[in-house]
């Protein structure tokens, strides 16, 4: 029985990796087409978000599911667990700093910008 | 009962998805050399920075290395610094303490 969950958990750690590929693969894409640096945090929080906490949760269970890495397999697996819940933790706090440094200080295209809230709210 | 994926299917898998963070962390790159801002070339490399955790993970898991997997925490907390100083520093034209 939980031989069975272990195995489970390590099939669904391999496609946890592979789509975290696909998803980084798509928020670089991402961060270098989209116009200006407002828009690019969307890029961002797909590539942190999608494309490094799930490939950690992915190797985490891959680890603990197999027996890739013998007797030292919980070391590599707890490391990865608790990497991906500091990135899960540190990633939008950095983002919003970010945001909130470019807001201040205007470091954005404000021709492409479609309602601001704080200027009174008018669209366009 | 059910069979655990072997371990030349994870070796395989692993070596399947290396190319593929490899292009993503180019382009990254490439924004981080071309950013018009200050401020996109940093979330360029935070975002670098946290794709790198993943790639020392994939690498511990591919050499069997136990003792590479804790490096992987301190890229996560080297994104995070940069983040916090260099918007403070943008905000108010001072570090900090």
């Amino acid at each position: 029985m939980i031989e069975d969950i272990t195995a489970i958990a390590a099939w669904a750690g391999l496609a946890l990796f592979v789509g975290g590929a696909v998803w980084d693969l798509i928020a670089a894409i991402g961060m270098n087409r989209l116009p200006d640096f407002l828009s690019r945090l969307h890029a961002a929080t797909i590539g942190v978000i999608g494309g490094a906490f799930y490939p950690l949760i992915g190797i985490s269970l891959i680890l603990l599911g197999t027996d890739i890495m013998g007797e030292y397999r919980y070391i590599a697996a707890g490391s990865a667990a608790l990497t991906a819940f500091l990135v899960l933790l540190l990633a939008p706090a950095g983002s919003h700093a970010l945001a909130r440094a470019a807001r201040k200080k205007g470091l954005y295209r404000k021709d492409i910008l479609v309602i601001d809230q704080q200027e009174g709210g008018e669209t366009e | 009962m059910i069979e655990p994926p072997s371990v030349d299917l994870v070796t395989q898998v692993i070596l399947f998805a290396f190319p593929i963070f490899i292009v993503a962390y180019s382009l990254y790159l490439v924004r981080v050399v071309k950013g018009p801002t200050i401020l996109d070339r940093v979330l360029a490399v935070d975002a670098f920075f946290f794709d790198v955790t993943v790639f020392v993970m994939a690498l511990a898991a591919y050499f069997r290395l136990h003792i590479l997997a804790p490096t992987a925490i301190i890229f996560a907390l080297w994104g995070y610094a940069l983040d916090v100083y260099v918007s403070k520093y943008i905000e108010r034209g001072e570090m900090g303490d």
